[in-house]
């Protein structure tokens, strides 16, 4: 068993009067990568920015390296800062160069001077196979060049964990593959990775478990051969279905 | 000027700009400085009263939406007399016109350039928001490092017409009798009984400062242009 990054106990999110997440459970090791499925409306997506702890939960713990989140007075701010976040849509600073988008958290957050920011942002920028396009605004760069400038800017900070909330989805299916890719790099690099994705080849190639979410809770959980193959659940079985059916 | 035949309106021009040039150098000096002062003081005003009604709370919304009511709601020439005269009533501080004047048109300038720097902090997207916070920034650092850059640089054309605006609107200064480029105009014109020819040539005065402005703001738009963001707003 290796070490615990981020776990969370019962966890829950009410907007409004609307529950989201009605109850979660989950921890994921150093290492691992974990593969987040399920119908839209289910609360992956709410799930993955609790424990990006970019909103707080209603009910339920959060836990980074063991230590309660919100218990126990942490800055959030440092925290955040060793959990990377790939979003949805790229979420570039449209001002910034590739580079300055990747050099921005190492300097204004970790507070590396300009030089060692620049370094590091460049090996990130490496890293997603972008370096020749450093200099390049984001308006400059097709989609998947800026969801991997993305995930260069997550790399940049050195977290403990990624999470990647559907980073293909608003791409074109060639320009999903670069990202899919350079992602399973990073698994195969020993990344710690949370990804919400419909991907499933890249779930069955680096996945070490694939959970279904539906309706606000985790339904089902297991190793991608298993949980692809012979799903427990009707709404698991439906789901997978249907996505693999392309209906 | 006294003069047996009458001049030319070309003749005359040349002639009274060449007896009045003090005074015309003086009026116009003194619209240039109130037109500063007021965008100077209004660009203050404007951006804390946009990040406040963008960010604040419900209570600072409600005075800012107040305070931008009232100076939008009114005529600059109202709020001029308003202030010259009802605060030295009011608070017993006694002020001259052109402190008074200064001071109403930062007031009026904020109220306007408050619209357009909400507008173009609004155009910086909340995914960036969420992206600067993912990374562990703090507000204060997510406003220098991300609002603000791309803030400035969109609101520079909707910059530009206030103070095209303004700059016109410094001749309602005339009703506190400060000198500037209206009321050096008016006085010149009783003076020579040709007010055609004054006033055509104070309009140009206007005309050309106006132009030469709006194209150092269009030279230093595209010099800190970036591709991609240009927002219309």
């Amino acid at each position: 068993m290796g070490e615990v990054i981020l776990a969370c106990e019962g966890l829950k999110k009410r907007y409004g009067d609307l529950w989201v997440l009605k109850g979660i459970d989950f921890e994921i090791e150093r290492g691992q990568t974990k593969v987040i499925i399920g119908p839209s409306g289910s609360g992956k997506s709410t799930f993955l920015r609790l424990m990006g702890l970019l909103e707080p939960p209603t009910e339920g713990k959060i836990y980074f390296e063991g230590k309660d989140v919100y218990g126990s007075g942490l800055d959030l701010n440092m925290l955040r800062a060793k959990i990377g976040f790939v979003f949805q849509e790229p979420s570039l600073f449209r001002h910034l160069t590739a580079l300055g988008n990747v050099k921005l958290g190492p300097k204004v957050v970790l507070k590396m001077k300009d030089e060692e920011a620049e370094r590091k942002a460049m090996d990130a920028l490496k890293t997603v196979k972008l370096e020749e396009w450093a200099h390049h605004y984001p308006a400059q760069l097709s989609g998947g060049q800026q969801q991997r400038v993305g995930i260069a800017r997550a790399l940049a900070m050195d977290p403990d964990i990624i999470l990647f909330d559907e980073p293909t989805a608003s791409l074109d299916i060639e320009l999903t593959w670069e990202v899919i890719d350079v992602m399973k790099d990073l698994a195969r690099r020993g990344v710690t990775m949370l990804v919400v994705t419909h991907e499933l080849g890249f779930a069955k190639e680096v996945a070490d478990e694939i959970l279904f979410m539906d309706d606000g809770r985790i339904i089902e959980s297991g190793p991608p051969e298993e949980l692809l193959k012979n799903p427990k659940t009707p709404r698991a079985r439906e789901f997978l279905r249907r996505l693999i059916g392309g209906v | 000027m006294k003069t047996a035949a009458p001049l030319d309106p070309i003749s005359f021009i040349i002639s009274f700009v060449t007896e009045y040039y003090p005074f015309i150098i003086e009026g116009f000096l003194t619209t240039v400085e109130m037109t500063f002062l007021g965008l100077a003081g209004g660009f203050v005003l404007g951006i804390l009263s946009a990040l406040g009604d963008v960010y604040g709370t419900k209570l600072m919304k409600v005075i800012i939406a107040g305070y931008v009511e009232f100076f939008r709601g009114s005529p600059l020439i109202v709020q001029l007399l308003f202030f010259y005269f009802s605060i030295p009533a009011l608070t017993g501080l006694n002020w001259d016109a052109f402190t008074a004047g200064a001071v109403t048109l930062m007031l009026n300038s904020g109220a306007y350039q408050k619209g357009y720097f909400k507008g173009a902090i609004e155009a910086v997207f909340k995914d960036q928001l969420m992206a600067a916070k993912s990374l562990g920034m703090t507000f204060r650092q997510t406003l220098t490092h991300v609002v603000l850059p791309q803030a400035l640089r969109i609101v520079i054309p909707p910059w530009t017409n206030e103070y095209v605006s303004l700059g016109l609107s410094t001749s309602a200064l005339i009703v506190l009798g400060i000198r500037e480029l209206t009321n050096i105009s008016k006085s010149i014109a009783a003076q020579t009984f040709r007010p055609l020819e004054v006033y055509l040539f104070a309009s140009a005065i206007y005309f050309l400062w106006i132009t030469i402005s709006m194209k150092i703001f269009d030279w230093i738009y595209e010099k800190v242009k970036i591709p991609g963001l240009e927002v219309n707003i």
